[in-house]
């Protein structure tokens, strides 16, 4: 027993050393000085947030950030638990609860981050096809979202679709229980959009971050993770939620393609709503405590074809007051350093994971802002900072002005227009639904999707999507009779045909329910009797003989 | 053979040693660190139970009795209360003790009379070990393991007991062709059932420990006189744990009053009065303060506060009750022995 623990704490002592001796190295390799920083807030933004953390983690920076949502964000930061917080909007001053929503007195500036769309992800199957291509207005998003839409089959929805159907399914709203960003977006959009809609439904005008559950069908869940997982769970049939684009990409979803004001039905992705953001309106008073912050309104009506209307900014908060009670010269180091790294290399990742990077004008602002660091405590080292050097998908090297992500946006394609269509391309792949590239749409669309589908059968059928026929249904079993049986969800489109099936005979309820009870009775104790009855013969037989 | 000292019968002034009773020297301090140590659990208690008064007072003044009766909780609209919660809280503890209490003295039963004596320790920390696994790791695997099956045994109760208010599902018919599966999930039966996995190694525990400790003469008795290993189980065995099963079961239910995490990820937070277990929507009041905590302001803070005093009162009160009766067994009142 002992040469086995010997060897054991020799092998401990060994990797305590290595490890030391790997710290040491790591410290001694940097001359600046870092220390952890901590942070809460908007779960919209956190997936890229998080992937920014991993990168910046071995150059020594520890970043700790816990979602939780946006309100929970601005709350901590106000309370002094927090060295940064990132929140969809603006401290309100005072929230839709009449309750004080400011910074309790804390010096911040505001710091746009990443923008990236508000992204409608559902299940929604007809036989056990996932529908991956949905595409609805604006109205009826407001109208699903606030209980008036409440059956899948519902006219209006089939319009949006031009005349596709879908079954009689109930829609189920899946909102966030939490106090979020998420919904404060997605509210401003309606209560700007579609007043009429919304304003009756909440009692009152404007956004609010706590979505006002009504009804029994509405299932509310806390944190964007939470309802992502709520919709694609076993009993995600007929939901529809709204998170950032980037869960329904993560979790390899459909999102709706909503109508902008161009009559086109797009989809989240970073060009769409890069394109959408030129036309967002920043607030340019440096003086004023909002600087920086967005006005959305010309977003939600950007006339371009190529424009996803919910579409917005995230910001982080950084506490700039020289006497911040928990910030260190090392602490405003990493953070300065996490923002530098975030704003420029991380911008080319946001793409890829579902945002879209931010134009050079908001990254040079947010420089400024990240200046304020400085002035806050002069030991912080911000030389070599250029916007120039930023490798920035959407900046010209030459024209600081252009916006390269937005020029070479692709148009959108000709099925995905109002009266057109629809268009057989699945969604939340990341990839623009377009023309160009390719002569045939349904060559296009089988391309998208091998490229990001995995192991999807892709079909690549080459059909002319809306083309085809509806298979038929069994009216016995609701099984899709004629036509492609597989489980194809790529490719073409999936059509419905609604059948309604009858229901068990209520006669036999009661007759199975008994029987069901007494089946499960004799599960339970037959097994036990039998042993008993034939231990009993047993000993029967035993002292006869 | 001890002899005597011989007494001097001569001494006049003999008078019997003083004997005290206080203790002196190491014994000294030793009892009074040790009442010290005692009397700082109470204080904490007491403390936790006048802090959460004193911060409740504010809402219970404002509402008044309404906080009672009222089932709505918008603190935005000056709507609060606790009825929704409070009902919530003591269905899922049903929920979880109607299947928790059966499991855990079937299997006390069957470590402390029935298991070989080679498998009884094994069996015995297996059990302590469901104690250790942590809630949030019960929340997960109710909500992802657990529930779409809990679904569908949900379904099959609304089919068929349907008539009871109970089993009863609003808005969604069994019989559908395409079950909407969601009416039954997110439920407060599906969090009883993970609550219920955590009451049971306490529940357990207790009752285990009770059983173990029934006289072995009564045992060896009833076996003597020609008992089965059942009848003497019945017969010795389980009235003499009778208190050990009650007082088991109540620690039990007092653990399942409160449990928060496995109930937040499992229950869609809903604020209504009702009976309908099997049914989506629900809430109680540890997962209500837990949701809520984060983004609170301080009069919302205080209403949670009020809500969590309401509960702390109710768990003080089912504790107590369950630790009486757990020492009143232990003293073997129950028989004659």
């Amino acid at each position: 027993m002992i040469r086995p623990v010997r060897v054991a704490t020799r092998a401990l002592v060994a990797i305590a050393l290595a490890m030391t001796f790997l710290v040491g190295a790591s410290t001694s390799a940097h001359a600046t000085v870092y220390a952890q920083i901590e942070g809460t807030g908007s779960t919209w933004s956190e997936l890229i947030v998080q992937q920014w953390i991993a990168d910046v983690d071995a150059n020594g920076m520890k970043v700790v950030y816990t979602g939780g949502g946006s309100t929970k964000g601005r709350k901590d930061f106000s309370q002094d638990s927090t060295d940064f917080a990132i929140s969809e909007i603006p401290y309100q001053g005072t929230d839709e609860r009449g309750q004080a929503d400011t910074s309790n007195g804390r010096e911040f500036a505001y710091l746009p981050i990443v923008a990236g769309g508000t992204a409608f992800t559902y299940q929604l199957k007809i036989g056990n096809d996932l529908v991956r291509n949905l595409r609805l207005s604006g109205e009826t998003l407001a109208k699903i979202f606030t209980n008036q839409i409440t059956n899948w089959n519902d006219p209006a929805i089939a319009k949006d679709n031009n005349g596709r159907k879908f079954p009689s399914l109930p829609v189920i709203p899946v909102v966030r229980s939490d106090g979020s960003g998420t919904t404060a977006q997605f509210t401003t959009w309606m209560d700007k959009q579609y007043p009429n809609i919304w304003r009756p439904y909440f009692g009152q005008a404007g956004l609010t971050s706590y979505y006002p559950k009504k009804g029994d069908r509405m299932v509310s869940q806390a944190g964007s993770d939470q309802v992502m997982n709520t919709i694609k769970g076993f009993a995600g049939n007929g939901m529809i939620g709204y998170v950032e684009y980037s869960y329904p990409i993560n979790a390899n979803y459909p999102v709706v393609k909503v109508e902008n004001k161009a009559g086109y039905f797009v989809e989240p992705t970073q060009y769409n709503t890069a394109v959408a953001l030129t036309k967002a309106k920043i607030n340019q008073d440096k003086s004023s405590q909002l600087y920086l912050t967005q006005i959305l309104d010309g977003v939600y009506s950007n006339p371009d074809p190529r424009a996803y209307p919910i579409s917005s900014y995230s910001y982080m908060i950084i506490p700039t007051g020289a006497q911040d009670p928990r910030m260190s010269t090392a602490k405003r180091q990493t953070l300065a350093d996490f923002m530098y790294y975030s704003l420029c290399a991380g911008q080319t990742k946001a793409g890829a994971y579902g945002y879209s990077s931010l134009p050079l004008n908001l990254v040079q602002a947010g420089f400024q802002q990240l200046a304020k660091l400085k002035t806050a405590d002069p030991k912080v080292d911000l030389t070599d900072r250029d916007v120039r050097s930023c490798n920035n998908p959407t900046f010209d090297g030459k024209n600081l002005n252009k916006n390269v992500l937005a020029e070479t946006a692709p148009q959108p394609a000709a099925c995905d227009k109002v009266g057109a269509g629809p268009c057989g391309t699945d969604t939340g792949t990341g990839k623009p639904s377009t023309d160009d590239n390719t002569a045939g749409n349904g060559g296009a669309t089988g391309g998208t999707g091998g490229g990001q589908g995995g192991g999807v059968d892709t079909g690549g059928t080459g059909q002319a999507p809306g083309s085809d026929t509806p298979p038929s249904v069994d009216p016995e079993t609701g099984a899709v009779t004629g036509g492609d049986t597989t489980t194809t969800t790529t490719g073409d489109a999936i059509y419905a045909n609604p059948t309604e099936l009858v229901a068990g005979r209520t006669s036999d309820q009661r007759t199975f329910g008994w029987l069901a009870v007494l089946e499960l009775l004799a599960l339970v104790l037959l097994p036990g009797l039998y042993v008993a009855t034939l231990r009993r013969r047993r000993g029967q037989t035993g002292a006869r003989s | 053979m001890t002899t005597l000292p011989i007494q001097d019968a001569s001494a006049a002034e003999v008078h019997p040693r003083k004997i005290s009773r206080k203790a002196t020297g190491a014994d000294k301090v030793f009892v009074s660190s040790i009442r010290v140590v005692g009397s700082v659990v109470l204080v904490i208690t007491g403390g936790v139970g006048v802090f959460l008064g004193w911060q409740a007072l504010p809402t219970l003044r404002h509402y008044g009795f309404g906080f009672f009766t009222e089932a709505a909780w918008q603190p935005e609209a000056d709507v609060v209360g606790i009825a929704a919660v409070l009902t919530g809280t003591v269905l899922v503890a049903m929920v979880a003790m109607s299947i928790a209490f059966p499991l855990a003295l079937i299997t006390a039963l069957y470590i402390s009379e029935y298991a070989p004596a080679r498998m009884r320790s094994v069996l015995v920390s297996l059990v302590d070990l469901m104690a250790a696994v942590p809630s949030i790791i019960w929340g997960l695997w109710g909500s992802y393991l657990i529930m779409e099956h809990a679904a569908g045994l949900a379904m099959w109760l609304d089919r068929n007991l349907g008539f009871i208010p109970f089993f009863q599902v609003k808005d969604a018919d069994p019989n559908a062709g395409v079950p909407m599966l969601s009416r039954y999930s997110f439920s407060m039966f599906v969090a009883g059932i993970a609550v219920a996995m955590m009451v049971l190694p306490m529940a357990c525990a207790v009752m285990r420990q009770v059983f173990s400790q029934t006289p072995q003469g009564e045992k060896e008795a009833a076996l003597a006189l020609g008992a089965t290993r059942w009848g003497m189980v019945r017969s010795v065995v389980l009235p003499f744990g009778r208190g050990g099963i009650i007082g088991g079961a109540m620690l039990g239910l007092g653990r399942a009053l409160g449990e928060t995490i496995a109930v937040l990820l499992i229950l869609s937070p809903s604020f209504e009065v009702k009976p309908r277990i099997l049914e989506i929507g629900g809430n109680t009041v540890s997962a209500l303060i837990a949701g809520r905590f984060g983004d609170a302001s301080s009069s919302q803070l205080s209403a949670l506060l009020a809500a969590g005093f309401v509960l702390f009162l109710i768990t003080l009160v089912v504790n107590t009750i369950a630790a009486t009766i757990v020492n009143r067994s232990r003293s073997g009142a129950g028989t004659d022995a």
